[in-house]
């Protein structure tokens, strides 16, 4: 099959749409710049902000009434975009994000912790900011939001793929969508990674990011389909991979493995080899680490045949979630008009670095790969053609056999599994879900599984409560960075990678209580198309007091499970 | 000093999450990254909090810390140098 784009939607600092975004990649026109809409004490961090309030997107959005979180409006305006682009109705939505609707738990906290009630607190739910957006959209059969923090929407576009190469869907509108917050800015922040002036990608003096916020989509459906309803094709979807760093919770490896992994993982599928590749969007945030750690990834890949290579983070900031979907954008307005973007705020390389093309340049662009890197180090990247790649495809079936199971409910075997020093950092509940993915583990025989995907309806919440109230309380100071680095979705299914040295496939759900049946969708996708053997399946939500007695008020509470099943494809 | 030192090595512990430690395990010069403790990145960030919290020091480049955090003892040193509460 070949999967063809038909629609592309996207918001960010630059632009409300392609077009205007396409205006300013060309004339070289960075949307970083003073805070004006987020509501943080930290004015003096530059922000790459959609400009406009929230009460101005909803009107651009067309919402009235229903409250609606930031990361959904922006989502709403992209995707219709898309959808209009394509002219046709899509039968998935897949949409990542980590922020959700955590915009509006930060603004209305204590009316929450006052025990007023609101439907707003649902919002909070990443899966319920996806829904949100889904529900003015039209129907779509199946919904789902993977949530591996800044990769998540490329995971997104490339579980949208697989659905499409097994018919579980006919058209997939894919991508995503994040806001900005005062949680995620203050919780950068005390990583102490944000540079105080317009950031630098890979340049030898670049000090760290800056954030930004939109939300990008495409529509894709199969080339036989696109050309039989007269469609015009914008690009295809060459190959894509999902790796794991498995080195450190924020920080990307040295040598760049699972970037390197991700990248040749990508080109592999498309059956191209390296020197095919035209043109690189990176990831490129300007940390110390992410840009040294992905040029020696590059450097790997592509030796002395370096392609045109430039990160786009200095026109939009970093969009965290969204990056994925607004860069692989990016890269199809590039090929559609034929230029390579600017590189902006470039002026020396240092050891180990890649040199990056510093101006809008003109060239024809076949083949184009697209990075996007999380926390954790989940690592993903996304090749894009201009010619169609045959995918191979398969028949769905639900082949799945659970192997072994574990359930924990209590600390007796805590010791066990966990060494005090690995342990000193996680929540009681992380440390249950990690003995109970060591005993299946141990119990199968199964040390590395082919993939680790998690399913959570809200998440880490205990340390996003932690940092949440301390950074409310205090009113943005002194805060910690652990219970930011831990607040994350994709926590639990990086960490036990990170523990067990697994480069394999790696994903997180948060689709409220169908985060298990996307999880399975994904697994028994790629067990189908034989690009895994073999899962783990992490089922993971703690029981917090605070947001409990928030939860009350709606007659509503938390649901704690830490559950490990590790599935193998039947033969 | 020697109190603040003491002082340091509960507030580490606590920082740190060290819940079966006491003072007495912590070697005043034994090194805190690496060997020692064993400290990494994620730690040292904690510690640079922990100076601003506690003393009032603010680190911009965490960088920095790296001659700061060799020991109990020099961190110790550069708090008392340094202090401002």
């Amino acid at each position: 099959m070949r999967i063809a784009i038909t629609g592309i939607g996207a918001v960010s600092a630059i632009g409300m749409n392609c077009a205007e975004m396409l205006q300013s990649l060309l004339n070289e026109r960075s949307g970083i710049g003073r805070m004006n809409q987020l509501g943080s004490v930290h004015t003096e961090l530059p922000v790459g902000e959609v400009p406009y309030s929230d009460a101005e997107l909803r009107n651009i959005a067309g919402v009235s009434g229903e409250p609606m979180p930031r990361t959904s409006l922006l989502g709403l305006i992209a995707a219709r975009e898309a959808l209009a682009m394509a002219d046709r109705t899509c039968d998935a939505f897949i949409s990542g994000t980590t922020v959700g609707g955590m915009d509006l738990t930060e603004q209305h906290w204590y009316e929450y912790a006052g025990g007023k009630a609101t439907e707003n607190i649902h919002l909070h739910e990443a899966g319920e900011s996806t829904n949100a957006i889904a529900k003015h959209l039209g129907n779509f059969g199946f919904i789902a939001t993977p949530s591996t923090a800044c990769s998540s929407a490329l995971n997104a576009i490339m579980l949208g793929a697989n659905l499409l190469r097994t018919g579980q869907a006919r058209a997939a509108l894919v991508g995503g969508a994040e806001s900005l917050s005062m949680f995620h800015l203050n919780g950068f922040n005390t990583l102490m990674i944000l540079d105080h002036q317009p950031c630098r990608p890979f340049d030898a003096g670049r000090n760290g990011l800056n954030l930004g916020e939109g939300a990008g989509y495409i529509v894709i459906e199969s080339e036989e389909e696109a050309v039989a309803r007269g469609a015009t094709i914008l690009g295809y979807i060459g190959g894509c991979a999902n790796t794991c760093d498995a080195y450190h919770q924020t920080a990307s490896s040295a040598d760049g493995e699972g970037a390197f992994r991700a990248m040749q993982g990508a080109i592999q599928m498309a059956g191209l080899q390296p020197a095919d590749i035209d043109y690189v969007n990176a990831h490129g945030t300007a940390t110390l680490n992410n840009d040294l750690s992905e040029s020696a990834a590059l450097l790997r890949l592509f030796g002395n045949r370096m392609p045109s290579v430039s990160s786009t983070k200095a026109f939009t900031g970093h969009t965290t979630s969204a990056s994925g979907g607004i860069e692989a954008v990016v890269c199809l307005l590039a090929m559609q008009h034929g230029f390579v973007p600017a590189n902006l705020n470039w002026s020396n390389t240092a050891e180990g670095l890649i040199v990056p093309t510093t101006c809008t340049t003109k060239q024809h662009l076949k083949h184009v790969l697209c990075n996007a890197f999380g926390f954790g180090g989940n690592e993903s990247s996304l090749l894009l053609s201009a010619e169609g790649i045959d995918l191979p495809t398969a028949e769905y079936t639900l082949g799945l056999t659970a192997f072994c199971q574990a359930a924990i409910t209590d600390d007796s075997e805590v010791s066990r599994y966990i060494s005090a020093a690995e342990g000193r950092r996680m929540t009681p509940q992380t440390r249950r879900i990690v003995v109970a993915a060591r005993q299946v583990m141990e119990e199968s025989g199964i040390t590395m599984p082919d993939a680790i995907v998690c399913a959570t309806q809200w998440g880490c919440m205990l340390q996003s409560m932690r940092f949440l109230q301390d950074m409310l309380d205090t009113d943005e100071q002194q805060l910690k960075p652990t219970p930011f680095i831990q607040s994350t979705h994709n926590t639990i299914a990086s960490m036990i990678a990170i523990m067990t040295g697994n480069h394999g496939y790696n994903s997180t759900y948060a689709q409220g209580r169908q985060s298990y049946e996307c999880a399975m969708a994904d697994i028994s996708a790629q067990m189908s198309l034989g690009l895994i053997r073999s899962a783990l399946v992490l089922e993971f939500d703690e029981q917090v007091e605070v947001w409990d007695r928030v939860l009350a008020t709606i007659g509503d509470k938390t649901h704690a499970i830490a559950r490990a099943t590790l599935f193998v494809k039947k033969d | 000093m020697e109190q603040l030192i003491e002082q340091l090595k509960s507030q580490i512990i606590e920082a740190l999450n060290f819940e079966d430690m006491t003072p007495a395990d912590i070697d005043t010069d034994a090194p805190l990254f690496g060997e020692g403790l064993g400290l990494d990145s994620i730690d040292a960030l904690e510690l640079i909090m922990l100076m601003d919290r506690e003393y009032g020091i603010k680190l911009a480049d965490p960088k920095a810390g790296k001659a700061i955090f060799q020991s109990v003892r020099t961190m110790a040193e550069y708090i008392q140098a340094n202090r401002t509460k």
